[in-house]
């Protein structure tokens, strides 16, 4: 039987599995997605110092060394339900039934979209599935197309669309609904971009840090006057224009736009259709706890980290026996911090299981992940060491 | 346009590989090694891989990453498959997902083929 | 109004004026907005538009989401054939 089966082979993963498997265990690491990686796969931003952080190059590091410690990894596979009976976790899966002493979730987060009239038009995809096919699967997503909705993900994924040269018309906002929240509100919008900007002179701006203190704030600032909005290595970036409806019959031929007030209410008579033949929707990211939930993991709901989080302590450990989980699942952070998570969660097994004795060890890699968050250029929330330290006294509560 | 990236600035070329042939709806196409069902046809201009099973509004690839099962079709006789999450192979034969019949719905219809 | 005819629940097409005119009619918690418009039913398991079920629930009715999840979790948690379910591949 295996010591340890991990269900996600992102950055968490992947990482939990090499620190595992070379404390000695039995590791065996699944994911649906033909390939390992998980969200490592389509990122590609500019750090800082000018260096290129390449995701297709750290998962393919992190894969190897995960098979040098003698980790099993098995793709396209999905898990459909996960059960304890008696000292085991039983796995179902549509490559049969596979059963071990400890289990890590490690599933990441899916998109939240925001969702505009036409959206189930062909044509019109979540911009993490354009990341994906520009710099996974190398097919461009289209010739010219619009992104609605303006958040840090978004505005990096533009420009990796760039790269490929597929023409990104524009970036706007939603329109306003019921249940668009922030995101079609430009002041609520801006405000989250800049304080985006004053954390981390973010490495997905080329400009980098100084540039970021001065013109970009200011433009952003500015951005809210004239209407056309400003532009981010020549795509417009309009804060005061919101997508209505995207329009076409058999699939997207365009998108119906107007201007918007500050507070998001459409002006009368600015209405156009400006064409496009692909659309992307970015949302917000979310805790994907499917798996956590059919196990029987309590929750907390905690808004700073996308939602729903499976309880755990430092360890990441939950208030199952031998239930682990680590990354995004955990809340809605970078690959860099997920990969600490899941080091921590690797060790943390090993230590449970025995094969690791030397507490320091895990105190160390559980140390690790503060420092890493502390070092990232991006902080996703403002609230994240707040929503941590919830779930933290949430798993204290319960003896954990 | 060619809709496929052979050379990109950070990631450099793409090894082509080998080309495949596999239908869909029974007309032909090709697929280089490594591609998924979804962009190989995305390459080829094709984005409606189904239509709602009731409503028969055109679908395709939304999330691409398996969470929201917009692409599923049917390849080699097995219904509900991704096309974002599999790999095309040689000869594969993908079909379309169509309206199916809803007799008993009020107001319901039994169903047509889209063409 | 225009966004309310915007299509919330992809799988089942369900709207988001259907959404808040159930949510206000009864007045009712995510789990039953569900049940009753079959919003989050379809193929995908509600993964795509679960968040906006509560987020319609909590704009009609003023109910926040708390530490239990609103709508439950049932396996299998992919749609799987009956063949796979019985043990067969």
């Amino acid at each position: 039987m295996l010591d340890s089966l991990i269900i996600g082979a992102g950055p968490a993963g992947l990482a939990a599995a090499v620190a595992s498997a070379r404390q000695g265990l039995r590791v065996r690491v699944v994911d649906e997605f033909y390939q390992p990686g998980g969200r490592l796969l389509g990122q590609l931003h500019q750090e800082p110092d000018g260096t290129w952080w390449n995701g297709l190059a750290e998962a393919a590091r992190l894969q190897q060394e995960a098979v040098e410690a003698g980790a099993e990894i098995r793709c396209g596979v999905s898990v459909f339900h996960v059960t304890r009976q008696d000292t085991s976790w039983i796995v179902s899966t549509s490559e049969g039934v596979m059963e071990a002493s400890m289990l890590l979730i490690a599933t990441g987060a899916s998109e939240t979209p925001v969702p505009i009239p036409g959206w189930t038009l062909p044509g019109v995809m979540s911009i993490g599935a354009a990341q994906v096919m520009t710099n996974v699967q190398r097919v461009r997503v289209g010739t010219r197309g619009v992104i609605i909705g303006i958040n840090i993900l978004s505005v990096a994924i533009a420009r990796e669309l760039l790269l490929a040269e597929v023409k990104v018309d524009r970036m706007i906002l939603p329109a306003h609904s019921v249940i668009s929240g922030d995101a079609s509100h430009p002041v609520a919008v801006m405000q989250s971009m800049l304080r985006i900007a004053h954390l981390a002179p973010s490495p997905l701006i080329r400009m980098g840090s100084k540039w970021m203190k001065s013109t970009w704030m200011q433009r952003l600032g500015t951005a809210l006057y004239p209407s056309r909005g400003f532009s981010m290595w020549g795509i417009p970036i309009q804060l005061r224009t919101a997508a209505l409806a995207i329009i076409g019959v058999n699939q997207v031929e365009g998108v119906r736009i107007a201007h918007i007030t500050p507070d998001g209410q459409p002006v009368s008579g600015t209405e156009q259709i400006i064409p496009a033949d692909f659309v992307c929707i970015a949302g917000e990211l979310s805790p994907l706890a499917e798996l956590a939930a059919v196990a029987g993991c309590p929750f907390a709901y905690v808004p700073s980290l996308g939602g729903h989080i499976p309880i755990h302590n430092e360890r990441m450990q939950t208030p199952l026996d031998g239930l682990y989980v680590a990354g995004n699942i955990t809340g809605i952070e970078s690959a860099k911090v997920a990969l600490a998570q899941g080091t921590a969660a690797g060790m943390s097994m090993a230590f449970s299981h025995g094969s690791l004795r030397d507490p320091h060890v895990l105190s160390d890699s559980i140390k690790q992940i503060e420092i890493v968050r502390n070092n990232a250029t991006l902080q996703f929330h403002p609230g994240i060491r707040a929503g941590r330290m919830q779930v933290g006294l949430m798993a204290a509560e319960r003896s954990l | 346009m060619n809709a496929r990236i052979m050379k990109h600035p950070i990631l450099g070329e793409r090894d082509p590989g080998k080309t495949m042939q596999f239908t869909f709806n029974g007309c032909a196409y090709s697929a280089l090694e490594g591609e998924t069902v979804a962009a190989a046809l995305l390459a080829s201009g094709i984005r409606t891989l189904r239509v709602h099973e009731e409503k028969g509004t055109p679908r395709g690839m939304y999330c691409n990453i398996g969470h929201c099962y917009e692409c599923r079709v049917t390849i080699n006789g097995i219904p509900t498959v991704r096309a974002c999450m599999t790999l095309v192979e040689e000869s594969m034969i993908v079909e379309a997902g169509t309206v199916l019949p809803t007799p008993l719905q009020k107001g319901g219809h039994h169903g047509c083929l889209i063409p | 109004m225009e966004s309310h005819r915007v299509i919330v629940c992809r799988c089942e097409e369900v709207s988001l004026a259907d959404l808040i005119e159930t949510a206000s009619s009864y007045s009712c918690t995510a789990r039953e907005l569900k049940l009753r418009t079959r919003a989050g039913m379809g193929c995908c398991g509600g993964r795509t538009c679960r968040n906006m079920l509560d987020q319609v629930i909590e704009a009609v009715t003023g109910q926040k989401p708390d530490h239990a999840v609103s709508l439950g979790y049932q396996p299998p948690v992919r749609p799987m054939s009956f063949q796979l379910l019985g043990g067969r591949k």
